[in-house]
């Protein structure tokens, strides 16, 4: 029961952690979700990966965000 | 059982702080209307209901649960303004699914015909029942912004936002309920907040996390990354803040009493919606001839 505990505990520490690692991504969020909007207009069509290098951009900066600020204690 | 005006407070108050952990799955509706806790063969099991009791107990346990009632404030306000509305009075009302007493009903999406009709038969004649609950169009900007980048990260999605009923089909519900003179009308609240992720962190604290049967276990953490992004990026505000809409239906329903108004006999009409545009006149010939 206590290990399943510490486990949720630090899945939610690091899940709060998100919004502020998000924000430091700005603008790789903002291609992003760019690039998905452009595939809803007419004539448009959203598949798998189709903005998979502005995601990969967006990913790795959420990364090195993640990482730069310490995640709190265990 | 008649008693003297007031108003009665009944079913899913929430725990208190400190019940036992091993009480909570067994806590038991004390009401005297015995609502189905399984389903009947006719209506639909969408939802599990046990979850939802869990994520509503949970909610209530955690530390501050009065931050997440904004939303059942309003619109427990609001529906207080249609009772006032009213040019009635009632001895006796019944306030179903009060929880803190928020004057809501219980926000409960999955409304079965089984409820409205325990509902009408529990109503004296000319009596009525006004509800509310979560219109279509609510957390569309949430639902779209998942449904896109699951669709773009995972080739494909799956529910994460509950099914609401549709207002078509509110007012058969209610009719075949037995319900006279209905009225649905629709409002919109628009909450604003920093992001996606504070916005489910809310629903979740208010306990209405999904709990429809076909909901995905997992959501993965890139798509939620990814619908964060899609989602400031297609609904932000002004000021960077993302928009939710919550849509909601109010019903107003009577119980057929000899005393109300009746629709007026087919044929029996004097003028038509042709002379709309000539309403003044029509009524001021009216008054005159009076």
């Amino acid at each position: 029961m206590s290990a399943n505990r510490a486990v949720w505990g630090r899945v939610r520490s690091r899940l709060r952690a998100f919004p502020e690692h998000l924000a430091a991504c700005g603008p790789e969020a903002a291609a992003y979700g760019r690039c998905v909007q452009a595939s809803t207009a007419p004539g448009g069509r959203l598949s798998k990966d189709l903005c998979a290098r502005e995601f990969e951009a967006l990913r790795s900066c959420f990364a090195a965000a993640a990482k730069k600020t310490p995640k709190g204690g265990c | 059982m008649l008693r003297p005006a007031g108003l009665w407070r009944l079913l899913w108050r929430p725990l208190a702080p400190g019940v036992p952990a091993e009480n909570l799955g067994r806590r038991e509706v004390a009401s005297g209307v015995s609502l189905p806790g399984g389903t009947s063969p006719r209506s639909l099991n969408i939802f599990d209901r046990d979850l939802k009791r869990k994520q509503k107990n949970w909610a209530a346990r955690q530390p501050e649960p009065m931050k997440f009632d904004y939303l059942r404030e309003e619109v427990g306000s609001r529906i207080a303004d249609r009772v006032y509305d009213i040019a009635r009075d009632f001895s006796l009302a019944l306030d179903l699914g009060c929880g803190r007493g928020y004057i809501a009903q219980h926000l409960n999406k999955d409304l079965s015909d089984l409820v409205l009709h325990h509902i009408h038969y529990v109503l004296k004649p000319d009596g009525v029942f006004i509800g509310a609950m979560f219109g279509g169009d609510t957390l569309y900007e949430l639902r779209c912004s998942l449904q896109l980048a699951e669709t773009e990260r995972e080739g494909g999605f799956s529910p994460h936002v509950s099914p609401f009923t549709a207002i078509n089909d509110l007012g058969h519900l209610l009719g075949r309920a037995g319900f006279n003179t209905l009225t649905v009308d629709t409002d919109e609240i628009q909450v604003n907040y920093p992001g996606m992720f504070e916005l489910m962190e809310d629903l979740q604290g208010m306990g209405e996390s999904n709990c429809s049967w076909n909901r995905k276990a997992l959501l993965h953490r890139d798509t939620m990354l990814a619908a964060a992004a899609v989602y400031r990026e297609m609904y932000r505000n002004e000021d960077g803040s993302v928009p939710a809409t919550y849509q909601i239906y109010y019903m107003i329903g009577w119980k057929y009493h000899d005393s109300q108004a009746r629709p007026a006999e087919r044929g029996s009409a004097t003028v038509s919606f042709g002379e709309l545009g000539k309403i003044n006149n029509l009524m001021s010939q009216r008054k005159k001839s009076q």
